[in-house]
């Protein structure tokens, strides 16, 4: 796939459909739509957005978490430990 | 320009990083390292364990996320882009806030409500900053790409077949940056 791209806005279908397919690939409830082909645009964004603001739920919620880990954390543990280490090298 | 693949580092000592499992990239949006992505995201939280006291490190924590992933991702990518001109702007905002906060508290000695009003600021992480170019508006664009100008930062500038592609490489940026996070709490709560 070649992202060429015309520089007056005039893109073709094909791209716009081969990129919304690359798209549906990437969301976790693709292998449902298998079945149905091509599925409508419109339901493919509305469920990228959702899929990306329950991303972002996520890391909100594992900041949240590591937050409150960081505070009880032992630094002399393996985990700490390794974290040196990636830091280091 | 050659596509970046991630190759497993020799010595992994880290159990919990996962492999890229999406090898169908080419060189238009490469998915982002893993190294780097955990090396910007360490870096940040070691800071912020020394520096941060308790009570703001959730918020900081989540900028921190967000900016190490956009660092660690290809500037290639209007997102990136974008989302450190968002973190630039907001805390030279909130610099020049805490001076007039400090110089009127000076003056006179009411509570500051600053922390409360930049936790508003900080509120709005992954929004796009207020617009400013009208969004074009291409044919056959369907209504629903709005709402997608709209988390995506950076978005509401773009062409819409820019925004499709921008999305596909946001949120593969955003699944690694959750891996990676879950992965640290896990090696973390393990122990």
């Amino acid at each position: 796939m070649s992202s060429r791209r015309s520089s007056r806005g005039n893109i073709s279908e094909d791209e716009i459909n081969e990129l919304i397919s690359k798209l549906q690939s990437l969301l976790p409830a693709s292998s449902r739509r298998r079945g149905s082909g091509q599925a409508s645009t419109t339901k493919l964004l509305k469920e990228t957005c959702s899929y990306i603001k329950s991303l972002h739920r996520e890391v909100d919620d594992l900041s949240d978490r590591l937050s409150d880990l960081m505070s009880t954390m032992d630094h002399n543990s393996p985990g700490a430990e390794i974290i040196r280490s990636i830091l280091r090298s | 320009m050659a596509a970046k693949r991630t190759a497993p580092p020799p010595a992994n000592p880290n159990p919990n990083r996962r492999r890229v499992t999406s090898a169908a990239d080419d060189s238009a949006s490469a998915p982002p390292s893993k190294r780097m992505l955990a090396f910007h995201f360490l870096r940040a939280l070691s800071r912020i364990h020394s520096s941060t006291p308790v009570p703001r490190r959730t918020r900081t924590i989540r900028r921190a996320a967000y900016s190490s992933m956009a660092r660690a991702a290809s500037p290639r990518s209007a997102w990136s882009r974008a989302l450190l001109r968002q973190v630039r702007v907001r805390r030279a905002v909130r610099s020049r806030r805490a001076v007039l906060m400090r110089r009127r508290v000076s003056a006179a000695p009411a509570p500051p409500l600053g922390a409360s009003r930049s936790s508003v600021s900080a509120g709005q992480t992954s929004v796009a900053p207020p617009v400013r170019t009208p969004p074009p508006r291409q044919e056959g664009e369907p209504a629903r790409a709005d709402a997608l100008r709209q988390l995506i930062p950076g978005g509401n500038g773009m062409e819409y077949c820019s925004l499709l592609e921008e999305t596909a490489d946001y949120v593969r940026c955003l699944r690694a940056q959750v891996q990676l996070m879950q992965g640290l709490v896990d090696l973390f709560s393990g122990q």
